[in-house]
């Protein structure tokens, strides 16, 4: 399922990432990668905060939908 | 023989303070080359001889921002002595994904762990040595903020400038991979020894022109991942390229993923087992951060907007209507008017001082009326608003230091992407509403050109400090002081910004995905005031400069021109203005606003010298009215009975036409500059004025033909007015044309 449906103090494992290349890179360059552990720190209706590896990435919703749990 | 050292890291790393650290007020600041990306360079602080290079902050080396590009066209072809590879200890494993990619350049590296002392207060332990062991580069902490281990790192990077100490290889991939890339080396080898140099025929080398064999492994790593843009300047032979992709879909065969993917996870896991052996973490992963635990509540989704919105008013409210305007007040009609005693001492105001000094030489009555109306009251009417924005400033340096401004791009954006906008727009019309330059400025922080631009073109819509006078003359003076017209103005700025964020995003020009929201958010930290008043100082500085250069010229070209006329068939100086240069070419322009409903010559003039700066409107419609030289004054007193002479040249309905006009066109020289500035592109620059006034235009027209229906009947401007309506709504509800879409996507 898509990482939009954690709930905020939730944690799961990437399975997978969508997209094209660009877009790819772009999450992988930030830590977003498949096996990784990843918390919803907070939740605004879609767009999400997350932590991983020790940082913080805000989100919006259509980038969040893109990252498989 | 000087030394180059570039700085390198992620952004909110603690680059540009490491940097600032190191170069003091030793800085040049420019942009790189052919993009507006600043670029700063200086001298190390007693070492003369060092020259330090800050790089954009990037996390990776891929071809996908500007920022990366940018940074890696500069290593691989400008080739810098060495690198200090800048790391946040806080954050160590996802800053060290960079490293990685750095040191394949070739290029004596050293790794400066920052923050340090957030480090040790959160009870983690970073074992440098181990680290440096297993990077084969030197590992030293630093604090930048506090000044620890500067000397230290700089010396190392020197040393290892010296002597050209290159990284050892760390063994970041698996045999595999490993494997294909040995056998790329080999293809490039190949051509290199080949001899086959292409060069440019004017003798420039494309980003990657294989030079040395240090950037080897570099090209075969790049060439592996299919990156065409770091690769073509190596003009390999198509049968070596299909030799090279052959291997590499093996390769993938064999790892079943694609080789970007493959690449970037192998650095991941290599970091993984790096941490292993040198990091050890006090937290449990899981557990929540005293930075988690605010953002649980400042973004929260019943109270981030509420929270976010008392912030916003607090800090506008104490910067434009009590510390700020103290000040203003101060520099307006103490420091640029009457003067102000000090102590008990008569201080006299620098108009009086300069006048009596001018006196005092015997000059001219001309270049005493350029001096003290021209440059003096021009420049400073806008110097004037200085005070204002440096509180301004210094209140949003504080929520930017403190990493709050991120999490309101963040709260913002749902709203904005709506519009065409992204939440990193919200920022630049925030400050913008105390005043459109800074405002301008502020959009530098939007990585995506189309949305940087559109904030550009946008910002100055809302209203600005210095447009609320003619704000409150029309209100009180002409609409009989009724309360809608306050709210009217932010309504129409804000409608103005709405209306052509979609009709824009629509063009060719703004066209294409919109840019999803990403962003780091920094983790909260108390505010380092070395840090807020720099930046402070920053965005004030570049205004004054401005006001000194394209502000000043043209309060001269203005003032020469409202003092001069042609008398007797000559040119002299006129006593009113009337029969000035000025008057007859607002004489001139004034028959195109007869549609407007304001076509006479002063609200001609007026606007016109509204673009020095926006309040000037009312100072002229004083003067040109018969209202005297204080009627800004009066607009501020609320006396709008001595006002009522400028009342009398207008309707309710022409007033509304010209307040909208004022609001939405061209805005003042200094922001003009400013966007300039930014767009760096003097056609963007046409292009953003010449729709921005396009617009006022035509919302006037549609206001005020619409008003006079009723009682004008059916005329050739209703048709223009009702043509022009049509098409604002067709360009807002049309579909993009799939032609279009497919041009702006190539």
């Amino acid at each position: 399922m898509p990482l939009t449906l954690l709930k905020a103090g939730e944690t799961a494992r990437i399975t997978r990432i969508t997209g094209n290349d660009a877009t790819r890179a772009r999450l992988a360059e930030l830590g977003f990668v498949v096996g990784e552990l990843v918390q919803v720190i907070s939740d605004l209706g879609g767009n999400l905060i997350i932590g991983l590896k020790g940082s913080r990435v805000a989100l919006g919703r259509d980038m969040a939908a893109r990252i498989m749990i | 023989m000087s030394i180059r050292i570039a700085l390198a890291g992620n952004p909110n790393s603690g680059k540009t303070t490491l940097f600032n650290a190191l170069t003091g007020a030793q800085q040049y600041v420019g942009n790189w080359p052919g993009v507006t990306v600043e670029r700063k360079e200086g001298r190390l602080k007693g070492n003369k001889d060092v020259v330090l290079q800050d790089l954009p902050g990037v996390y990776s080396l891929s071809p996908y921002t500007l920022e990366e590009v940018i940074t890696r066209q500069y290593l691989v072809a400008d080739r810098p002595d060495a690198i200090i590879n800048i790391v946040d200890g806080s954050n160590i494993e996802r800053n060290l994904y960079l490293t990685t990619q750095l040191l394949e350049l070739g290029i004596p590296l050293v790794v400066a762990v920052n923050m340090i002392d957030v480090v040790r207060k959160s009870g983690d332990t970073i074992d440098l040595g181990k680290l440096s062991d297993a990077l084969g580069v030197p590992v030293l902490s630093i604090s930048a903020l506090r000044g620890e281990g500067l000397k230290e790192i700089t010396d190392a990077a020197i040393q290892a400038a010296n002597t050209r100490a290159l990284p050892r290889l760390p063994y970041v991939f698996d045999g595999a991979v490993e494997h294909t890339l040995a056998h790329i080396e080999e293809a490039v080898n190949h051509r290199h020894h080949g001899g086959l140099h292409h060069h440019h025929a004017d003798g420039s080398q494309h980003e990657g022109a294989l030079t040395d064999e240090h950037l080897k492994r570099w090209y075969a790593i790049k060439l592996f991942e299919r990156d065409t843009k770091a690769t073509e300047g190596l003009h390999l032979r198509q049968e070596d390229l299909d030799a090279i992709e052959d291997e590499v879909t093996l390769c993938e065969q064999h790892l079943d993923d694609d080789a970007e993917s493959i690449i970037t996870n192998q650095r991941y896991a290599y970091i993984q087992r790096l941490m292993e052996q040198s990091v050890v973490k006090k937290r449990k992963p899981g557990a929540l951060s005293v930075s988690d635990r605010i953002d649980r509540v400042v973004t929260n989704r019943v109270l981030g907007f509420p929270i976010f919105i008392v912030v916003m008013f607090l800090v506008y409210f104490i910067s434009v209507t009590t510390v700020g305007t103290w000040v203003t007040d101060f520099t307006n009609e103490q420091l640029f008017g009457e003067g102000f005693s000090l102590f008990g001492a008569n201080v006299p105001g620098i108009p009086q001082a300069v006048e009596g000094w001018l006196d005092g030489l015997n000059t001219s009555p001309w270049l005493k009326g350029l001096t003290l109306e021209g440059i003096i009251g021009g420049v400073g009417a806008v110097l004037g608003f200085v005070p204002q924005m440096f509180v301004l400033f210094f209140f949003l340096a504080i929520l930017e230091d403190i990493g709050y401004m991120a999490r309101v791009a963040f709260i913002m954006d749902r709203v904005f992407r709506k519009f065409g906008l992204s939440g990193k727009s919200f920022i630049p019309m925030l400050i913008g509403s105390g005043c459109s330059v800074p405002g301008i400025m502020a959009s530098r922080t939007i990585e995506n050109q189309r949305d940087r631009r559109m904030t550009v073109i946008t910002t100055s819509f809302i209203p600005c400090g210095a447009k609320l006078p003619i704000v409150a003359l029309i209100a009180g003076a002409i609409m009989g002081n009724v309360w809608w017209v306050g709210p009217l103005a932010y309504f129409i700025g804000v409608a103005a910004v709405i209306v052509s964020g979609i009709i824009l995003k629509k063009t060719r020009m703004f066209m294409g995905d919109p840019a999803p929201f990403v962003m780091e958010l920094p983790s909260y930290h108390a505010p380092a005031m070395g840090n807020v008043l720099r930046s402070m100082w920053e965005r004030g500085f570049s205004f004054i400069k401005r006001a000194g250069t394209i502000i000043l010229l043209s309060a001269i070209v203005i003032w020469f021109m409202k003092s001069y006329g042609v008398v007797d068939g000559r040119l002299a100086m006129v006593e009113d203005m009337d029969h000035s240069v000025l008057a007859w070419l607002g004489g001139l322009v004034a028959p195109l606003f007869v549609p407007l409903g304001f076509g006479n010559w002063q609200n001609t003039v007026a606007t016109v010298l509204g673009l020095v700066a926006k309040e000037e409107v009312v100072s002229v419609f004083g003067v040109l009215y018969g209202v005297g030289e204080g009627a800004l004054d009066l607009v501020e007193a609320g006396a709008f009975t001595d006002l009522a002479p400028i009342a009398a040249h207008f309707t309710q309905l022409s007033a509304l036409s010209f307040l909208a006009f004022n609001l939405l066109c061209a805005p003042c020289f200094a922001a003009i500059g400013a966007m300039h500035r930014e767009l760096n592109n003097i056609r963007w620059t046409a292009f953003a004025v010449g729709f921005q006034t396009a617009l006022a235009y035509t919302v006037s027209l549609i206001i005020y033909q619409l008003g006079i229906l009723p009682q004008g009947g059916f005329t050739v401007g209703t048709t223009a007015a009702i043509l022009l309506l049509l098409l604002i709504l067709y360009l807002l509800f049309r579909k993009p044309h799939r032609a279009e879409l497919a041009a702006a996507q190539a």
